[in-house]
């Protein structure tokens, strides 16, 4: 029995001495194999969620992206929904978006890209307030906080 | 093999360190350079030649000396310090700052550590997502490659990832080493169960909101790293946390108790470590007949995992990183490297040679590639 758990113990030695010497070299694959499962993605609370729909608008593009309300196990009663200016962006925006596409618009967004003063009106009861406005490599971000209404 | 009950200590013997450190000296010139040396760089030529040779020294030094301890923290330190030298280094030439600011959370360009580990478990299991502004691919720091490692770290180390895996953990433990005596040396060790009560509130808070509130609220490291741009009062507090949190449990806590408290009293990842510690073969073992309980390991071991009535019974603690300061502090040779099967006071050089072969091998070409761009931007300054 003693000289099993020796053998044993040697083995298991020999195996991490392999597992370590392997795991350098095969860093690239591996790493691939562990991004290809099912859970390797970023959750869209930091994505900001999946693209809408996107509209021209002169010099760039708006893209609107899916309200996010993800929890846990089940969907929230407060999110956000994101919208992304892309390309060369105005000193001046302003815009009025329908993200639920209902035909009703649901917010006007006023944002002076120089001053980095975003305003927001709500049109729809469903929206709060600014999360997030910034510039980023692409453009302009937009986070409007979102409430559910049931 | 030495199957001795008494076997001499390890090292003394130039030929035997030689040899022993031949395997090592070509596998981390492979993996160190790649196996090509481009000559076109003549300071990153010099960068890599220095470290390569540096650490080879310190491990033929392990087993020249067959002292561990001083010379895996030599290599933890500088570890510590490059790592986040090049974090520093690369985030403030992409950013011109230390602070990352909403558009680096929006465009997910926040690199990704160990830390955030135990946050994203829960989450991922029921989400199927990962709750971090990160890439999961590509790019500085990348989830997927910092999971891959540290998976291969915690299951062949267990609690040994801790001290020669960590690129933390060399910030504490270069700190308790400034002063040779304590000036605080009675420290209950009930606190060294926090980190699973860090764990369990940072793991529930981590589910509930979808935010990694160890990362967002807690870890002093962001003092050494990066940190959130200071815009509002909510990150104000949370500067004023992470920095008291360094300053405490990193700097001065250490340099008076001579323990890595904040490996010890806080980190989350710290206590899944200590877990994993179950399923590593390499552990410390104590031979009670060579012992003379005499507790020197217990007032050296910096993470408490040793106590008097665990030493007299034989046994170490699953807290132990296997730094090997007990291993050198103990004049009989009584606590050593050792096999899980293998009974304790047998075949200890053979055990020690494959533990510090492993684990020096891991640590070596883990660190590599900042400690060579610390050594490199230090040439360019210089010269």
């Amino acid at each position: 029995m003693n000289k099993i758990k020796i053998a044993l113990g040697i083995a298991w030695a020999f195996v991490c001495l392999l597992i370590i010497i392997i795991l350098f070299p095969g860093l690239t694959g591996l790493s691939r194999a562990m991004a290809a499962l099912p859970f390797m993605k970023i959750n869209p609370r930091y994505t900001g969620g999946e693209e809408a729909f996107i509209k021209p608008a002169d010099a760039c593009t708006l893209v609107v992206r899916k309200p996010v309300f993800d929890g846990l196990w089940k969907e929230r009663k407060t999110g956000f929904v994101q919208i992304d200016w892309r390309g060369d962006i105005p000193e001046n925006i302003s815009d009025t978006i329908d993200y639920d596409q209902d035909g009703a618009p649901d917010f006007t967004v006023r944002i002076n890209t120089k001053t980095d003063n975003s305003e927001l009106i709500p049109v729809s009861t469903s929206v709060k307030d600014i999360d997030v406005s910034t510039p980023t490599s692409y453009g302009w971000a937009l986070r409007v906080n979102l409430k559910k209404h049931y | 093999m030495d199957n001795t009950l008494t076997a001499k200590p390890a090292g003394k013997s130039l030929g035997k360190a030689l040899l022993y450190t031949l395997p090592m000296f070509l596998i981390t010139f492979v993996f160190i350079t790649g196996g090509r040396l481009s000559f076109t760089d003549p300071a990153e030529v010099l960068a890599i030649f220095l470290v390569f040779l540096g650490m080879n020294v310190l491990y033929f030094l392990m087993h020249y000396t067959g002292e561990t301890d001083k010379f895996r923290a030599v290599l933890f330190i500088i570890f510590a310090v490059s790592l986040s030298f090049t974090l520093i280094k690369n985030i403030v030439d992409m950013r011109s700052s230390m602070s990352f600011s909403q558009a680096d959370i929006v465009e997910c360009r926040i690199p990704f550590c160990h830390l955030v580990i135990p946050m994203m478990i829960i989450p991922a299991a029921f989400t199927k997502s990962i709750i971090f502004p990160g890439t999961i691919l590509g790019n500085f720091a990348n989830i997927s490659s910092m999971i891959v490692l540290w998976l291969a770290a915690t299951i062949v180390l267990g609690r040994g990832f801790c001290s020669w895996g960590c690129f933390y953990g060399g910030w504490d433990d270069g700190f308790s080493r400034l002063r040779k005596k304590p000036v605080i040396r009675k420290i209950s060790d009930t606190w060294k169960w926090m980190p699973f009560a860090v764990l369990f509130m940072v793991a529930l808070t981590a589910a509930l909101t979808l935010v990694p509130t160890y990362c967002d609220w807690i870890c002093p490291f962001k003092a050494v790293t990066e940190f959130e741009q200071v815009t509002n009062v909510e990150s104000a507090v949370k500067a004023g946390v992470f920095i008291s949190l360094f300053g405490g449990l990193v700097v001065v806590l250490p340099a008076m108790t001579r323990k890595r408290t904040q490996c010890s009293f806080l980190c989350p990842l710290g206590a899944i470590n200590t877990v994993s510690n179950k399923v590593t073969p390499f552990i410390i073992k104590i031979d009670k007949t060579a012992c003379s309980e005499c507790l020197k390991c217990v007032a050296a071991c910096p993470l408490f995992a040793l106590t008097p009535e665990g030493v007299k019974a034989g046994t170490v603690s699953v807290f132990c990183s296997k730094c090997g300061k007990c291993v050198d502090v103990c004049e009989n040779k009584a606590i050593h490297f050792g096999i899980k099967g293998i009974p304790p006071g047998t075949m200890k050089n053979f055990t020690r040679n494959l533990f510090l072969f492993v684990s020096f091998l891991f640590i070596a070409v883990f660190s590599a590639g900042s400690i060579v761009f610390t050594v490199k931007s230090i040439l360019d300054f210089v010269i």
